[in-house]
């Protein structure tokens, strides 16, 4: 059973803007409230309602969105808007920010073998600068922003699965082979085949 | 007719070695440096071929290889401790090992972006589009607003001076020293009375002074070949007649 507050809730989340947040929603009812569990009752009672919307915590806060079921329909009332997906290039610049934040353009570019811009990034709010690193040059580093979050539809940073649990994630096909034993030891008996063959 | 065609296939060496690497089920700890080199040149050559533009980047890491080859040949003197000896591809294994982290947390967030894309809400509507990003401070940093000072300071109108003189001098006053410079001299060169002026306004002024005299009859001017210099005469007759008349 849905009480005011639920209401009053909801109807925050219906107007917000930006994800909401607990203080927000204290400051609008001038009470302390248990914000994650009124959702919670709210996004049930959408299931039993059959609802085509649901709450998301997002970037630390809330939003009411639609159900990704109606997104064939609600994506025909963006039509001009086009599909905005980022580029491999972006992507691939975006991973390395967010799992190794703080982080400068240098590093990126060690990592990707190529070099990086940062500005696409930067102008879609997905990247800020967050400071300098203490070091000749005093080079900038770059973090993931709170956009970052709401756009992957992430609550926060520790969301994102682990380089370890990536790996189990995406190549379970190619895993055996670099697992079998000390790898060290292993490129020292390889490089000494490989010399055999050479030579 | 030449075409210039950029694929986005491969996002940089890197990404190529690992397609290699990928498709060949290669052990990324103990890559055939020879094979996957001339895998690795073939594909250039290839593009090269396709005439499509081939980053630096690549270049790059094709001599990389080569030099990891020659280093793959060279013999290494028994005597030395296995243990200490490094793989020349060390190096290149761990970069590939780095990227290829990178590039699950790339497919990874390729899939929440897909994933989340399919979620709408109140504010990404039509309305929107009228929104002016420019007007939406929240986000402002410390970097925005030096930027955006930067940019005013740039746009300024530079300031621009200018001394605005007062002429001190007239036609009136040139005339009186034009007929002081004749002082019972019946001519002057014209190249002489200029020698006295200062600057261009006062030969400008001085030209409209004798323009005046000759108007008034009291000069003539006469010259002997065109571009020559001329001759500034006191019109005695012309003064004479006047002064008969007068």
């Amino acid at each position: 059973m849905l009480t005011q507050t639920h209401k009053i809730v909801e109807a925050l989340l219906f107007s917000a803007r930006e994800p909401l947040t607990t203080a927000q929603v204290e400051l609008c009812l001038e009470e302390s409230v248990a914000l994650a569990d009124l959702v919670n009752d709210l996004n049930e009672y959408y299931e039993e309602q059959k609802s085509p919307i649901l709450i998301q915590e997002l970037a630390e806060g809330y939003r009411l969105v639609t159900r990704s079921e109606y997104d064939p329909w609600v994506r025909r009332l963006y039509q001009e808007r086009g599909q905005m997906k980022l580029s491999r290039s972006a992507l691939e610049t975006l991973s390395i920010v967010a799992y190794k934040q703080p982080v400068t353009r240098t590093d990126v570019d060690a990592i990707r073998g190529v070099s990086t811009s940062l500005k696409t990034l930067l102008e879609k709010n997905l990247i800020r600068v967050s400071g300098r690193l203490d070091r000749p040059g005093r080079p900038l580093l770059y973090a993931t922003t709170s956009y970052f979050l709401e756009y992957f539809g992430l609550n926060s940073i520790k969301d994102l699965p682990n380089i370890k649990e990536l790996e189990e994630i995406f190549d379970k096909d190619d895993g055996e082979s670099r697992d079998e034993g000390d790898s060290s030891e292993q490129i020292s008996l390889d490089m000494r085949d490989g010399l055999a063959e050479e030579v | 007719m030449s075409y210039n065609v950029k694929l986005d296939v491969f996002e940089g060496p890197l990404d190529l070695l690992l397609f290699f690497i990928k498709r060949d089920e290669i052990n990324i700890y103990d890559i055939p440096i020879a094979y996957i080199t001339q895998e690795y040149l073939d594909y250039l050559r290839m593009m090269k071929e396709l005439n499509l533009h081939l980053a630096g980047e690549f270049i790059l890491m094709a001599s990389l290889l080569i030099r990891l080859k020659v280093q793959m040949l060279l013999p290494r003197s028994e005597d030395e401790n296995l243990e200490e000896i490094e793989d020349p591809r060390t190096e290149l294994v761990e970069m590939l090992v780095e990227y290829q982290k990178y590039k699950n947390a790339c497919n990874l967030l390729r899939d929440l972006e897909e994933k989340q894309s399919k979620h709408h809400w109140i504010n990404c509507s039509v309305a929107e589009a009228g929104f002016d990003p420019d007007l939406f401070l929240s986000d402002v940093d410390l970097m925005d607003l030096a930027l955006a000072f930067k940019k005013i300071i740039a746009g300024m109108p530079k300031p621009a001076y200018y001394e605005v003189k007062v002429l001190k001098i007239n036609i009136g006053q040139q005339t009186q020293i034009l007929r002081s410079m004749f002082q019972g001299r019946k001519r002057l060169r014209f190249s002489e009375v200029m020698k006295h002026m200062k600057n261009r306004i006062e030969v400008v002024v001085t030209f409209l002074a004798i323009l005046e005299l000759i108007k008034i009859q009291e000069i003539q001017v006469s010259q002997s070949a065109i571009f020559d210099d001329f001759w500034i005469s006191k019109r005695s007759t012309a003064s004479e007649h006047v002064n008969a008349n007068a």
